[in-house]
């Protein structure tokens, strides 16, 4: 099958500064595909490059297998929900949805119907007259949405749609975008630097660390076989492990890593792994504890309702070894 | 141990708890004296004039006869006077109109891709003009312009003198030479008003935002699609802007058209003749409404037609 994306050593160069540095990918169609990393890790310019605003340095992107090195954003069939929703604020929120129609010469009627229809599936029934500045954030998010959605796009790409959002609002629409992707079918390309999102909305995803590709993956196997230092640490905080201390633990000497909800903490004497504990973090769900062992820093998570130790006090760590991840580098 | 309140400084501290308590007064202390001179000097010389307006002229003894009459308007209606009102019209919506034509690309560039030292650039080309004397720019435009100036020289020198003849030979418009003309006169006000359409434009334009344009494309729409349905509309309110500067400007204007074009008279000219040599001075209050009732006019057009949705 043919992929809905492809990039094949793409490179987007800013002066000398290289934003997407020989990128290959490929999203299968009809997935929600996740672009993870911090700011500036060039995953903004890779959505970018699929929607037309940036032009590949090197390299060729195909959508559907066709090369779109020489096709302007306009005639390429996805569509965008931009960070700012960039609702014109001189249309009111049907002529908004019913733009791309519009220039593409469809009657005002039809366009009209299309547009409540769309409006109707983001949940924004009867708000066609009003003007965007009139909307909260989240509507304006649904309407950016029913815009883009009403071009029946093959991609969609959505550039951290959700970051303007409060908590609240923002779990119910991923839970929202993510049943809408299922529904629709359409391969949905997700742009964010919030790994928590990316983990529980995507059925793959791709870390993206200067300009490079860090891992590509399930949220499953990115998160608890993260191959990058890098990787093990944005996605989620594991303790990374290095190789002298690894080998001490009885595994071949490599980087490793380990997930803080593996680890128990025990007595110190006679565990593999002891030392002071420098800091205490309550998370609501549990109490992140920091050890200090010979060498690292290592992190346990213990439940809440586990008995906590002082701060200072000496304790153990216990694992199985077979949570214990080696790392292809540090 | 340390008091929950600081100590009191001086009147300044007194002021400032007084503006606090009472937000009006520091309001009504700002506001007073502009309005002041707002109400009394600028609208009660506009209802001075208004008035005259309504007065008439005695035809045997040229006294103004101080009684309530519509006969001074009626006058505007007499061919001469009409001419009048019609030639500035036409002159002040050409200027404007090719004003906004000229500077859209310039605004344009400079909202969405002049930086840093090009943005100085820009604003110092577009001021530049206006620090030196309005005469001084008038004066300099009647030598370019003349038969022997500047342009006759480069159009024969390149072999375009032709187009130039052509351009002087259109009836209504043409003339001797371009300092002669209506059009030497229109591309003077064009030069000396540009900067008011420019900067309004600019300041619309970078409002903006580039996503919006990318939204335009991303949603199929081709440049002049985005051109049309997005650029233009978001930019009028600042179209409208300059076009206030450029329309009321030309037409209050009584020293460009004296000093290059034909003799024929603007309504600038004409209330300045009126008031002066003529001492008639309801006649000259009656032409000076007209540009203020088309103002108003274009303004309620403007409004009906959508121009500050955007707003």
């Amino acid at each position: 099958m043919t992929a809905a994306v492809e990039f094949q050593t793409v490179s987007r160069h800013f002066g000398p500064v290289r934003a997407v540095d020989e990128v290959n990918l490929s999203v299968a169609e009809g997935t929600f595909f996740a672009m993870l990393g911090p700011s500036g890790s060039g995953k903004t310019t890779c959505l970018r490059l699929i929607s037309g605003f940036e032009k590949p340095t090197h390299g060729a992107i195909r959508i559907f297998g066709q090369d779109v090195s020489n096709t302007p954003p306009n005639r390429r069939n996805v569509n965008t929900v931009f960070q700012d929703y960039a609702l014109f604020p001189h249309l009111n929120v049907r002529e908004n949805v019913g733009y791309g129609l519009m220039v593409k010469g469809v009657g005002r009627a039809t366009r009209n119907a299309k547009a409540d229809e769309m409006l109707a599936l983001v949940k924004l029934d009867g708000f066609g007259e009003r003007k965007p500045g009139q909307l909260s954030g989240g509507q304006r998010q649904r309407v950016a949405l029913a815009r883009a959605l009403v071009n029946e796009p093959r991609v969609l790409l959505l550039d951290e749609p959700l970051g303007a959002l409060d908590l609240k609002l923002r779990e119910a629409m991923q839970d929202e975008l993510k049943a809408l992707q299922k529904r629709l079918g359409i391969t949905f390309v997700f742009v964010t630097h919030d790994q928590g999102e990316a983990l529980s909305m995507a059925d793959r995803l791709a870390v993206f660390n200067h300009g490079k590709i860090a891992q590509i993956g399930t949220p499953e196997e990115i998160y608890s076989r993260p191959r990058t230092h890098f990787v093990a640490d944005f996605v989620g905080s594991s303790n990374v492990l290095p190789p002298d201390l690894v080998q001490r633990l009885g595994a071949p000497p490599t980087w490793a890593s380990l997930r803080p909800e593996a680890l128990r903490l025990t007595a110190a004497q006679g565990a593999v792994l002891s030392g002071a504990i420098i800091g205490l973090r309550y998370l609501g769900a549990g109490t992140r504890v920091t050890v200090a062992v010979a060498g690292a820093e290592i992190g346990v998570l213990v439940p809440s309702g586990a008995q906590l130790p002082e701060a200072g006090a000496e304790v153990g760590i216990a694992f199985d070894l077979a949570d214990l991840h080696p790392m292809e580098e540090a | 141990m340390k008091s929950a309140l600081l100590p009191e400084r001086g009147p300044g501290d007194r002021l400032t708890a007084i503006f606090w308590r009472r937000p009006r007064v520091l309001l009504a202390v700002l506001i007073a004296p502009p309005l002041l001179w707002l109400g009394v000097v600028y609208i009660g010389s506009l209802a001075a004039l208004l008035l005259q307006s309504f007065y008439s002229i005695d035809e045997f003894s040229g006294l103004v006869v101080r009684e309530f009459t519509l006969k001074t308007y009626g006058e505007l209606l007499r061919p001469a006077n009409f001419d009048i009102i019609r030639r500035t019209l036409l002159m002040s919506a050409s200027v404007t109109l090719a004003s906004a034509v000229v500077a859209f690309p310039i605004a344009y560039y400079a909202a969405r891709y002049a930086t840093g030292r090009w943005k100085a650039v820009f604003y110092l080309g577009i001021m530049l003009p206006l620090w030196s004397s309005y005469l001084v720019k008038v004066y300099a435009w009647k030598l370019i312009l003349a038969k022997e100036g500047i342009v006759t020289w480069v159009a024969d020198s390149v072999g375009l003198g032709f187009l130039l003849d052509a351009a002087l030979a259109l009836p209504g418009v043409g003339g001797n030479s371009l300092s002669t003309s209506f059009l030497g006169t229109f591309l003077v006000f064009v030069y000396v008003w540009l900067p008011y359409m420019i900067l309004p434009m600019q300041a619309a334009l970078e409002r903006v935002p580039k996503s919006l344009l990318e939204a335009s494309a991303d949603l199929g729409a081709s440049s002049a699609q985005t051109f049309r349905t997005v650029i233009l509309p978001l930019a009028m309110p600042g179209v409208i802007a300059g076009s206030i500067f450029t329309f009321s400007l030309t037409m209050g204007d009584y020293i460009i058209p004296q000093i290059v074009g034909t003799s024929a008279r603007f309504i600038g000219l004409a209330v300045y003749q009126l008031q002066g040599t003529a001492g008639n001075l309801p006649l000259a209050a009656a032409f000076a409404v007209v540009p203020i009732i088309i103002m108003l006019i274009y303004l309620s057009l403007a409004k009906r037609a959508g121009a500050f949705d955007a707003l």
